[in-house]
């Protein structure tokens, strides 16, 4: 890494404070958030340089062009992907792309800061206006629907990272360009925040919409997605709170500043929140950074050489057409008929969780959408949407996570036709419900064990003749007694009969139910068993 | 065809003229000669050049006669420079300048001032820069061309003041890439020779789109151009009322006069024109130019390359000021006017009104010339004209100690020296600096339209 000797970073002294979380009526929070989101272009924004987002395994100064380190000479020359990006994210949030954009220098001194300026966009922004909606629905915040309103969108540079580290006594700061010139997008909102929660719902729902575009990774722990705060209470100057790495932060951020100014509020010594101030977040308070005072001019200036961005009037129309539903469109349309998904459910099938390596939500999504399909062709209107949702979301992923097969291995033999076939004997009562999970698991077991490469399609008639599932319509009587007073016996005495037929203790029959069903295998329908049950032991009620 | 002598025989002269011009600020330390053919056959084989030390250069350093670049090499040639290789060059060596290109004297510049050949046994004088060296090795006849740069007039008055021709083309035209940044609205790559057939020849070689430059002219512009060209064998030509020619030195009179008149017995037409904004030039000059050369000099913090300060980085809580200490007098002094022009507080009513002023002054250019502009899609003009004449410069070249003491009463007093030159690297238009008498500082500058670099060589050239 480049040194640079002698650290410059500012001194931080941490103040170990307690505090407790009342939001009170009396003390309205006002608070607008502006995130930096780093763009998973494939390049950066003015150099050829790879744009690796995986810092924490590359070799520092690795991906940096002549561009990214100023060298005398070099010019920008735009990465029109990140315009592309940036346009997708404009599109979601219902924000007016200017026809005309352009780029402007901050001006600023830093080591990891080489051409001693910013590339961003201060005059002409990219986009201006839009939102986001908040709902209890969907998001769980207190009011039915919240609309957190949009100031703009700019394009900008990344800059590199500064190490400081103290080496021999000697301070030294460590700087590393990979993240130099890597595309920002800064997303500014109105201080439209008058609760926490809103807060968590925003940057949650943020997060998933450009993972969703595919525009950007979206992690906080990477620093791919930073937040800023700015907040006030009751009209008093606002505070900027910065340096803060993840939700945790944020949320403790904002409820440690909301409670210090209210105790400033409530003795009356206002007169340190009459002026705007940044203030960083040590992890347990937050302390002055900096002051109006000591706040520079950036002398923005409007880039000599980098063009205007003048978006041709079709290219808006023409990026419409290629955008993916977005994600509150969508959990709609599966929570209404004639999916009727949960929330939970269809977040599931929504969101990119970035948690599970067996599927992705898309593909469980599709493989969701069609399976639900054929299976309505098969059984008509008299099929339930339940049978679907719970044997792939529940059922299905379950057995892939156990047998780690991933979902779009396990499409090979069970393709969404046949997992509806699969399903039809379900509802035909052709198996029950515990024969049919045996059989599932069975077929990807089996698949898992060729180490999915036998990809013939299991034969349903075949397996259930092979392991004797067939349900049993007609029990044989006798068998049923005999079953039924052996499950008695083994499994009771007195006082448990006692209670049960007094009614006392009416779960123990769902016991005995249950004793039946895993002896017979779930062949015979826990109606039968019940029937049998009560009929032997005298259970009147 | 090079002229006339051997590479030889050059770097033989070069040392002793080097001690008494001071041109160079490095020199290729090796002769190279053409060995094979295919060599030999190359657009520019045999030619002998120099490039301006602020365009860089893999084999020699790039300096830009600054303290804050001292021995820094470059990894990478400019785009020009490749082009010049590829055409079968030979190299000579750095000029030198005025330090990263600001100023008009060539006298700023840690290798200290470049002195004018054509007073060989006088006081010593100016040679006017910043292109000084450029010019300077062209005078000598050390080189058949010299690449310089033009960002407020500082390829033409250098080769005024050293009785060569000087070209600045249009902006845009040749690649900027690898050009060290002093004001690159404006920054414009020159040529400077003594043969105009030489210097078209080169600018046919430079003449080319270049990616790796956001500000290169597009291919489909110059297909524009191209198909906008009209080959004339007279041209419509204009003097500008609004430049004052009072007081321009008697010599250059006699000669203009002379010249005047050799043009109308060949059958050209003079009109006089007004061009009202030329007179907000110098203004719109100082406070652009020096805005952009404090933004683009703000990456010397000496961290990646260049000089640094070996024991400090940071002084009085203000980042990298040690290092940046070690800028000259006229850098610091336009850094400073560069950072005032941009404070917040004063910035729409400087940087805003220039920028709206120039736009002005680049509309009053597209109403008087015939050749339409490609880049405001200015409706054209069937009666307008084909060139302008403008002389280059207002003064002969003092003497170095004239010059510093002008200097010292106000940093301003040199501004004024770029008053002929400015409005064209404003507009962005070509214009080549012709000397009007042989072995005599006066220059005339022949200007076209924006794009129309053509008919200034087609002029120059059935002229001399």
């Amino acid at each position: 890494m480049l040194r640079v000797a002698r650290c410059y970073s500012l001194a931080r002294t941490k103040v170990a404070h307690n505090y407790s979380t009342i939001f009170r009526p009396e003390y309205a929070l006002k608070c607008g958030l502006e995130i930096h989101t780093q763009l998973s272009t494939r390049n950066k924004l003015f150099s050829q340089s790879t744009n690796s987002s995986t810092p924490l395994v590359d070799v520092p100064n690795r991906h940096t062009s002549f561009y990214d380190i100023a060298l005398p000479g070099t010019q920008p020359v735009l990465n029109l992907e990140a315009i592309l990006f940036a346009m997708k994210l404009s599109l979601a949030l219902n924000s007016q792309v200017n026809s005309v954009s352009q780029f402007d220098r901050k001006h600023y001194f830093y080591g990891d800061q080489p051409q001693g300026y910013q590339v961003t966009q201060h005059y002409r922004p990219f986009a201006r206006g839009g939102k986001i909606n908040l709902s209890k629905e969907l998001d769980g915040i207190d009011e039915s629907s919240k609309d957190i309103s949009i100031v703009q969108l700019q394009i900008e540079q990344d800059t590199g990272k500064s190490h400081y580290t103290d080496a021999d006594k000697d301070v030294i700061t460590l700087v590393d360009l990979n993240r130099s010139n890597v595309p920002l997008i800064e997303l500014v909102t109105n201080p439209d925040f008058n609760d926490i929660k809103q807060v968590r719902a925003f940057i949650k729902k943020y997060q998933n919409l450009v993972r969703h575009l595919h525009i950007s990774s979206g992690d906080l722990e990477t620093g791919a997605m930073r937040v800023d705060v700015n907040l006030s209470i009751n009209g008093f100057a606002r505070v900027e709170l910065k340096n803060l790495p993840n939700t945790s932060s944020i949320i403790n951020a904002i409820k440690y500043e909301y409670q210090r100014q209210v105790e400033l509020i409530s003795r009356g010594e206002t007169s340190s929140l009459m002026e705007p101030e940044t203030r960083g977040w040590t992890g347990s308070s937050t302390v002055k950074l900096r002051s109006k005072e000591t706040t520079i001019d950036y002398r923005y200036m409007p880039d000599p050489e980098l063009p205007y961005i003048n978006l041709a009037p079709d290219v808006m129309s023409r990026v419409k057409e290629s955008m993916p539903q977005l994600p509150d469109d969508m959990m709609r349309m599966l929570m209404k008929k004639p999916y009727q998904l949960s929330l939970k459910d269809a977040k599931i099938l929504t969101y990119n969780s970035n948690q599970n390596d067996m599927y992705n939500h898309k593909v469980l999504r599709s493989y969701y959408l069609e399976t639900f399909q054929e299976f309505f062709k098969l059984v008509g209107e008299q099929g339930s949407a339940k049978l679907p949702t719970n044997w792939i979301i529940h059922e299905f992923l379950g057995d892939l996570n156990k047998l780690h097969v991933p979902l779009i291995k396990a499409q090979e033999i069970l393709p969404p036709i046949v997992f509806a076939e699969f399903l039809k004997l379900l509802h035909a009562e052709t198996i029950s419900p515990t024969s049919g999970k045996l059989l599932l698991f069975h077929i990807l077991e089996t698949f898992q064990r060729s180490n999915c490469r036998d990809r013939s399609i299991p034969d349903f008639p075949k397996l259930i003749r092979e392991f004797e599932l067939h349900a049993i319509d007609q029990v044989d009587s006798q068998e049923l007694v005999s079953l039924c007073s052996d499950i008695i016996a083994q499994h009771t005495d007195d006082t448990f009969i006692r209670n049960l037929t007094s009614g006392k203790k009416r779960t123990s029959l769902k016991f005995l139910i249950g004793q039946g069903m895993r002896r017979s295998q779930g062949r015979i329908k826990a109606s039968e068993f019940e029937k049998k049950f009560k009929e032997i032991l005298d259970i009147q009620w | 065809m090079p002229l006339k002598r051997s590479l030889k025989q050059s770097l033989e002269r070069l040392s002793s003229l080097q001690s008494r011009y001071n041109i160079f600020t490095s020199v290729s330390p090796s002769p190279y000669t053409l060995s094979n053919k295919e060599e030999i056959s190359k657009e520019l084989a045999g030619y002998a050049v120099s490039i301006k030390d602020n365009i860089v250069t893999k084999d020699l350093p790039t300096t830009c006669a600054s303290h804050i670049l001292e021995n820094y090499k470059s990894p990478y040639d400019a785009t020009v420079v490749k082009l010049l290789k590829q055409a079968g060059v030979h190299i000579l060596g750095k000029t030198n300048l005025d330090e990263f290109g600001m100023g008009s004297g060539g006298i700023h510049s840690i290798r200290g001032p470049v002195i004018n050949p054509l007073y060989p046994h006088e006081e010593k004088r100016i040679m006017g820069g910043s292109s000084s060296g450029a010019a300077a090795s062209v005078a000598c006849d050390l080189v058949d061309f010299a690449l310089g740069t033009d960002t407020g007039g500082s390829v033409r008055l250098p080769a005024c003041y050293g009785s060569v021709l000087g070209f600045k083309p249009s902006y845009g035209r040749l690649s900027r890439f690898g050009v060290i940044a002093y004001s690159q609205s404006l920054d414009t790559v020159g040529i400077l020779s003594k043969k105009i057939d030489i210097l078209r020849k080169v600018f046919l070689v430079l003449d080319k789109y270049d990616a790796k430059d956001p500000t290169s002219l597009n291919e489909e512009l110059r297909g524009l151009i191209e198909k906008n060209k009209k080959i004339k064998k007279t041209w419509k030509i204009g003097i500008v009322k609004e430049f004052n020619h009072e007081g321009l030195p008697k010599q250059f009179h006699e000669s203009y006069f002379t010249f005047l008149k050799k043009l109308v017995s060949l059958g050209h037409e003079i009109y006089p024109v007004s061009i009202p904004s030329v007179k907000n030039s110098l203004p719109i000059y100082y406070t652009l130019s020096p805005a952009e050369a404090a933004s683009n000099l703000s990456r010397y913090d000496g961290i990646r390359y260049g000089y640094r300060d070996s024991k400090l980085d940071i002084k009085d809580g203000i980042l990298f000021a040690p290092t940046r200490s070690k800028f000259g007098v006229e850098v610091k002094n336009r850094i400073i006017l560069g950072n005032y022009n941009l404070c917040s507080d004063g910035f729409k009513n400087n940087f805003i009104k220039a920028e709206r002023l120039r736009v002005d002054l680049v509309d009053e250019f597209d109403k008087i010339f015939r050749f339409p502009n490609v880049l405001t899609n200015a409706e054209e003009n069937p009666k307008g004209l084909d060139v302008l004449l403008v002389p280059t410069s207002s003064k002969l070249p003092g003497t170095l100690k004239e010059f510093e003491e002008d200097e010292s009463k106000s940093p301003a007093n040199s501004y004024i020296n770029d008053i002929f030159t400015v409005p064209m690297s404003l507009a962005g238009l070509p214009s080549l600096s012709m000397p009007l008498k042989e072995r005599t500082p006066i220059g005339l500058q022949i200007v076209g339209q924006y794009g129309d670099d053509n008919t200034v060589l087609d002029f120059v050239e059935s002229v001399s």
